[in-house]
Parts: structure tokens; C-alpha cells; sequence
């Protein structure tokens, strides 16, 4: 009997070493992850302030000017061929 | 239990039971008989304490702080820094790989060109293959350096202790998603294990309207710098324009710190909890009316060879300025021989030029302030007339004073409209040596601007003209006749805006750039001085302000009449009363390097809208270094007027459509929280800042 529950101890010991470790593997995977996951956001933080930027350049009055003054001019030439 | 089934249980755990006697033993060899210390040839011992293995596992990423951000009056950006990446590669090639020199070398130069695939990969390349080889003939040039090629046979085994492993910066400002992405499935293909790439933060500076703001924001460098501790350190600074105010300077960095596994995968340890925000530095420029001051004076200075009329000036400058705060709202540079605008100098503050007639006014006013000019009485403007002969001639001046247009009896108003000079000279000689000094301080003509701009002009007068040993007939003779229309002494154009807003406000009226600035997102103001210092009488600015109002009318003796009928023509309007101004004409001899000296010509303008009660003024500047005839009139005057009249209709559409305007504070919104603050150095959701 004493010899059963010396293993019985010795096998929760065991375990509970296996336990705790694949605990701690599982938390080094899962931080993994959300290192990949915070440096994928860091990516993005830097495409939205690259696009933020990229679009206000676009939009300024000038390039809108430019734009508009290019819509006026092809529909003056759709216009002048559908005439024609 | 059977005897033998016991010896086998006692065997088993005695087996068992060796374990940790092992581990105990091992743990007393190494922290005991090796005294908690491992040699490492040529390096200091590493001591075995937790501390090392926590250090051997604990990682930090530097977090570079961002440089201010500058943004316009509106909230307009104009200058930030953007979030970017700089990408090394730890690089260590296969054992397999290392067979032979060619295969190395092939392995390398292939890596090489995948990356610089990965690198080409962005939207933003009109030409994706032109990019892509660009970047692979410099990732082989830095794969060649790093792996000592030179040293490599071209068949054969690798030499002994060739380099196998290292450290290589693959791109500087990576910000395309595509890319990074690119490069991150890359290294994650099996051929590539050994390989582990580093995206080290890092900032790019951006200019949104790159073309309008080149001399009033600058420009930054970015240059090695020792430190206190004799390091060296990657340091962004101005190097001109507003780029170089002390606010914008970075802060101290931060890091962040993260574990790494012995195989380089990175574990999340924290987020960044102090990552400091970019001050902002709140400018007076309204960048719509900027875009307008530099299509204006572009327009104008090229104008003159399209029409046939002499050559393209050398250089040109304006400014706007709002009369009640001393903003300057806008100012532009053109060169002629200038293609890169970054290397040009800004001629609003930083090119001196003699002034000419568009000092009258201010001449004027300043005697007729003193008490020594009668607004009503008539001087005798004909050339040979005998009040010139007295008063001026016989001052045994050198050079005769002389009319564009021959005048006749003027009075100060008439003087300022025909802009005659020998009525300025009357007026000036009427002025003491020290009230001419007094006249200098007063409209700020020999002082620097106060702008805190590298390399601004200080106007000044000639170093003799006020000498104590020039005898007081020689300074009137010369200096003060001189000095009465613009000449002897040299200003750049924004020290004439500040002089006529000193002419309008008082003496202690300054041109100021920044509103405020915005430091751990509290706005400061820039106070204003609530007292401008001594001021002239209402009834001198209203007396000088009607004459410039009748400068620009239909009288065809006025100075800008040419320019009232071409505005009468192009635009339907008739300025006379709508616009007040004053033209200057000069012509200078300049020295050149190798001696002689080239004839200046200098056509400048002064307008201020509305002509009752001004709230904006302008002045504009071309120089030409050739013959011909350039009126201040003619050349300069058109874009003051047209910037003036858009400045009002903006002024106005802004009010109806109610357009973002600064608030009563100062601060103004821009679209995003913070200017210049894109969250990333924001910590995970629920932590605190």
C-alpha cells in the first residue's frame, strides 16, 4: 500500500511537471501568435498612415482641380464625337 | 509482495530517484566547481545567474520618437513623420549551400533578387521592373561586401572561415503592407530558415504639398552623430525653413521589449506604454493661398517673355500677411535658374534687393508723424524749378534727382500718386541724421525679421550712411535724398511687409509664422502683443492710406494706372477704391564675383484690401538682370492684386460654406485625433497611457 501510494504521488509529481509545461508551451505558442498578430497591426498602422498621407496629397485643391478640369475636357470631347 | 517483485519496484525507483540526484549534481557542477562561470574565448566570463538567461531571452525594439509635425492654419498638414520600417536581414547561408564558392555565391545572389522582387512589390512604382533592378543591383553590391565575394574563387570549395553569416540592411522606409507581407512570406518559404528579418521602426518625413512649402517648411537631414558616450547615432534635424525650430525635435526615444527564442521567434512580452507623441507646430500659412501666391507670382515672372517683353527676371518673391495679427499667410520664391526648389534660396526672407519707391509712404508718413511735413502744402516738383535748385541741387549732390514724369506742384498726397522723387527728396530732407535713424528702427529697415529662419536677410542701410565722421551736409546730400525713395539701403520683402505693417499697427508690430504649438496635446498659443508700441496719429495712416488708394485708380499720372486698366480689362473690375498700393521701380548696380557689376532692375509692388480698412496686405518683388523697361507697376502689382481679390473670395466662400477654421483657442482639427499621431505607439486596448 505504502509502496502504490508512493507511486500514485510519484505519477501526480510526473504529471503534474507534464501539465505544467505543456501549460507554459501552450503560453509561449499563444504569445507567439500574438507577437505575430501585434507586429501585423504595426504593418498596418503604417499602410493607414502611408494611404492617409497618399490620399491627402490627392485630394489637394490642385490635384482635384486637375482632376475636374480632365473630367470637363473628356466630356467636351464626348460630346464634340457625338455631334460628329 | 514477492521478493523478486520487489527488488524490481526498488530498481525502478531507484532509476527514477537518479533523476534528480543528476540534475542536483549537474546544478552543483556548474554553479559550484565551475563557480557560476562559463570562459568565452576573448569576451568577458558569462556568469550563470538568471539574469543572463532572462538576458539572453529578453529582447527590445527601439522606438524611435517621431519628429513634430507642422500643419498649416486650417490644420492642413504640411510636414510629418510617417510610421516606415527599416528591414536587416540576420542572413546565414546552409550548410548545404556552402558546398562550393559558386553555389554559395549563386544562393546569395538569388536571395538577392527575391528580395528585391518583395521590394518592387508596392503600388506605388509606376515601374515595377525599373524598381525591382534598381533594388537588386544594390542588394548584390551589399550581399557581395558582406560575404567578401572578392575573396572568393570562382570554382572550388569555400575557403576556410569565409564569412558565412551577416548582417544585412535590405531597405531604409519600408511602408507598403504589400511589401512587408512580401518580404515575410519570403523568408517563410522552406529555403529560407536560417534567414530572420529585423522590421526596426523607424520614421520618414513627409511633405504633403511638397511644391508649395519647399522654403517655408524646409527640409530635414539626417546625419551620424556622436553622442556624450562617444557612440554614434543615426540624428534627423532641420536643416532650413521651419524644419529647424527646436519643437520639433524628436523626443527621447523608447523601447519595447519582447522574448526571443534560440531560434529567433519573438514572444509578445508588452506593449508600448510610453511611446511620446509629435509636437505640433501651428503655422500661419493657409496653404490655399499659398498654392495661389506661387501659381501668381510663377505666372507673372514668366509671363513677360510669352508677350514679347524682355527677358524672364531673375528671381521674385511675395508675401501675405493679415494686418491684425501680423500672420504671414503666404509667401512665395521663384528663380530663374533654379530647378531644385529644396536647394534655392527662399527670396521672401532671405534675398535683399533695393526697395525704390515703394518706401515713399512709409517716408511720408513718418515725416508727417514728426510734425515736420505739412499734408497741405505744395512743393514745387519741376526739375529745374528754383525750390530744386535750392533745396536739393544746391546741396552739391553729385547725382541730379530725377522724375519718370516731369511733375509740377504737388502735395504729399500727389507726391505718393505720381511718385515723384523729387518730392520724396523734399520730404526727406525735411528729416533730421537722427530722425532718419529713428525712421530705420521704426519700420524695422536695419534689424533682422525675428522670424528665428536660418539665414534670414537683415536689411540694412550702407555701413557709412550713418557714420559720426560723414559731415551732416554730405548724409543730407546723399544718404538722406537717397533713403527718401528707396535706394542706399537694401530689405528683402518681407521686411517691406513688416515696415507697411508697422505703418498700419505701430512699432513694435512683428511678422510671426507660428500660432502656437501643441505639446503632449495641450495647445499653446503664441501670445499676441496686446500693445504694438508706439503708433502713428489715425490721421497719418488715413492721409497715406487715401494716396496709395489713389495710386491705383484711373489718373493718368498715377503709378498703377497701367495696372487698373489691365485689371478694368481682364477681370471687369475697377480697383480704385477697392485696392490701395504703391509701386517702387529701382535700378541698382550689383558687383559680381570676378569683378564689374551687372544693372538690377527691381519692380515691386505693396497693395493692402480693403482699401477703407485693410485687412491684408502684400508685397511682391521681381528683379531682372537685364535692359528694358520693368515697372513695379506693370510687373509687379498684377499678382498682388489677384492674390489680394482671391484671398477675399476665400475669405468669403470660407464663411458661407463654413469651412474648418481655427477655433477660439487657436487649435484647429485636422481629421485625424492628434496630427501626426497614427496610434502607433498606442498601447493594447485597456491599457493606460
Amino acid at each position: 500500500m505504502r509502496w502504490l501510494l508512493a507511486g500514485l504521488l510519484f505519477a501526480l509529481a510526473v504529471s503534474l511537471a507534464i501539465g505544467t509545461a505543456a501549460l507554459r508551451a501552450s503560453n509561449t505558442c499563444q504569445r507567439h501568435q500574438v507577437e505575430q498578430a501585434y507586429r501585423q497591426v504595426g504593418g498596418r498602422i503604417v499602410e493607414l498612415r502611408r494611404l492617409s498621407v497618399r490620399r491627402l496629397e490627392v485630394a489637394s485643391t490642385e490635384q482635384l482641380a486637375v482632376r475636374h478640369w480632365r473630367a470637363l475636357r473628356a466630356e467636351f470631347d464626348r460630346s464634340v464625337e457625338w455631334r460628329q | 509482495m514477492m521478493r523478486g517483485e520487489l527488488a524490481r519496484v526498488r530498481l525502478a525507483f531507484a532509476g527514477l530517484g537518479i533523476v534528480p540526484v543528476f540534475l542536483a549534481g549537474w546544478l552543483g557542477w556548474l554553479q559550484v566547481v565551475q563557480a557560476g562561470e562559463i570562459e568565452r574565448g576573448g569576451r568577458a566570463p558569462l556568469r550563470l545567474v538568471p539574469e543572463t538567461a532572462d538576458r539572453q531571452a529578453q529582447r527590445s525594439e527601439a522606438l524611435p520618437a517621431p519628429r513634430g509635425t507642422i500643419v498649416d492654419r486650417s490644420g492642413a498638414l504640411l510636414a510629418l513623420d510617417c510610421e516606415s520600417y527599416e528591414v536587416r536581414a540576420n542572413l546565414l547561408v546552409p550548410r548545404d549551400e556552402r558546398a562550393s564558392a559558386a553555389r554559395f555565391r549563386l544562393w546569395l545572389l538569388q536571395f538577392a533578387d527575391r528580395v528585391a522582387t518583395a521590394l518592387a512589390n508596392d503600388d506605388e512604382f509606376t515601374d515595377r521592373e525599373a524598381a525591382r533592378k534598381e533594388h537588386r543591383e544594390r542588394l548584390e553590391r551589399a550581399v557581395a561586401r558582406a560575404f567578401a565575394f572578392a575573396e572568393l574563387p570562382a570554382e572550388g570549395a569555400l575557403p576556410d572561415k569565409h564569412p558565412v553569416r551577416a548582417d544585412l540592411l535590405l531597405a531604409n522606409g519600408v511602408d507598403s503592407l504589400a511589401v512587408i507581407e512580401a518580404l515575410q512570406r519570403l523568408v517563410a518559404q522552406k529555403g529560407y530558415k536560417h534567414v530572420a528579418l529585423d522590421f526596426l521602426r523607424s520614421f520618414q518625413r513627409r511633405y504633403p504639398e511638397r511644391e508649395l512649402t519647399h522654403g517655408l517648411v524646409g527640409h530635414v537631414r539626417t546625419s551620424w552623430q556622436e553622442t556624450a558616450s562617444g557612440a554614434k547615432k543615426l540624428v534627423t534635424q532641420g536643416a532650413c525653413g521651419l524644419e529647424t525650430f527646436r519643437v520639433l525635435a524628436a523626443e527621447s526615444s523608447t523601447s519595447r521589449g519582447f522574448l526571443r527564442d534560440g531560434v529567433g521567434r519573438n514572444y509578445f512580452l508588452s506593449p508600448v506604454l510610453d511611446m511620446p507623441q509629435p509636437n505640433v507646430l501651428h503655422t500661419t500659412i493657409d496653404l490655399e493661398l499659398q498654392g495661389i501666391a506661387i501659381r501668381e507670382l510663377k505666372a507673372q515672372a514668366t509671363l513677360a517673355p510669352q508677350t514679347g517683353k524682355g527677358a524672364l527676371p531673375k528671381w521674385g518673391a511675395m508675401v501675405l500677411v493679415e494686418i491684425a495679427t501680423g500672420d504671414v499667410m503666404a509667401a512665395a520664391a521663384w528663380h530663374r535658374d533654379e530647378d531644385n526648389l529644396e536647394n534655392a534660396a527662399f527670396t521672401p526672407y532671405q534675398t535683399l534687393y533695393e526697395p525704390g519707391s515703394i518706401v515713399k509712404p512709409l517716408v511720408l508718413a513718418y515725416a508727417y508723424e514728426a510734425g515736420v511735413l505739412d499734408w497741405g502744402h505744395e512743393f514745387d516738383c519741376a526739375p529745374g524749378s528754383s525750390e530744386y535748385r535750392e533745396r536739393i541741387a544746391g546741396l552739391g549732390r553729385r547725382r541730379p534727382v530725377r522724375d519718370d514724369h516731369d511733375c509740377s506742384r504737388l502735395t504729399p498726397h500727389g507726391i505718393l500718386v505720381n511718385s515723384s522723387n523729387i518730392g520724396a527728396a523734399y520730404a526727406g530732407l525735411l528729416l533730421s541724421r537722427e530722425q532718419w535713424a529713428d525712421y530705420m528702427d521704426f519700420y524695422g529697415l536695419r534689424s533682422s525679421l525675428g522670424l528665428a529662419m536660418p539665414s534670414e536677410g537683415r536689411a540694412g542701410t550702407n555701413p557709412r550712411s550713418f557714420a559720426a565722421d560723414v559731415p551732416l551736409r554730405s548724409f543730407r546730400a546723399n544718404s538722406a535724398i537717397s533713403f527718401s525713395f528707396g535706394y542706399e539701403m537694401q530689405a528683402t520683402a518681407m521686411h517691406i511687409a513688416r515696415a507697411y505693417l508697422r505703418l498700419f499697427r505701430g512699432r513694435s508690430a512683428e511678422l510671426r509664422l507660428c500660432r502656437g504649438v501643441e505639446v503632449d496635446g495641450r495647445y499653446q498659443g503664441v501670445p499676441q502683443a496686446a500693445d504694438t508700441g508706439p503708433r502713428f496719429r489715425p490721421d497719418v495712416v488715413d492721409a497715406v492710406r487715401a494716396a496709395m488708394v489713389d495710386v491705383v485708380s484711373n489718373d493718368p499720372h498715377a503709378t498703377g494706372v497701367h495696372m487698373h486698366a489691365r485689371m478694368l480689362k481682364e477681370l471687369g473690375i475697377d480697383l480704385h477704391g477697392v485696392i490701395g498700393g504703391k509701386t517702387g521701380t529701382a535700378v541698382s548696380s550689383v558687383g559680381v564675383k570676378g569683378g564689374g557689376s551687372v544693372e538690377m532692375r527691381n519692380a515691386s509692388f505693396v497693395g493692402f484690401l480693403p482699401a477703407e480698412q485693410p485687412r491684408w496686405l502684400a508685397v511682391c518683388v521681381l528683379q531682372r538682370d537685364s535692359r528694358g523697361t520693368f515697372y513695379g507697376g506693370s510687373y509687379a502689382a498684377p499678382p498682388v492684386v489677384r492674390l489680394l481679390l482671391q484671398c477675399q473670395q476665400l475669405e468669403q466662400r470660407r464663411y458661407w460654406q463654413q469651412e474648418a477654421s481655427n477655433g477660439a483657442d487657436g487649435q484647429v482639427g485636422s481629421g485625424l485625433v492628434t496630427p501626426g499621431d497614427s496610434g502607433w505607439g498606442r498601447g493594447a486596448p485597456g491599457t493606460t497611457r
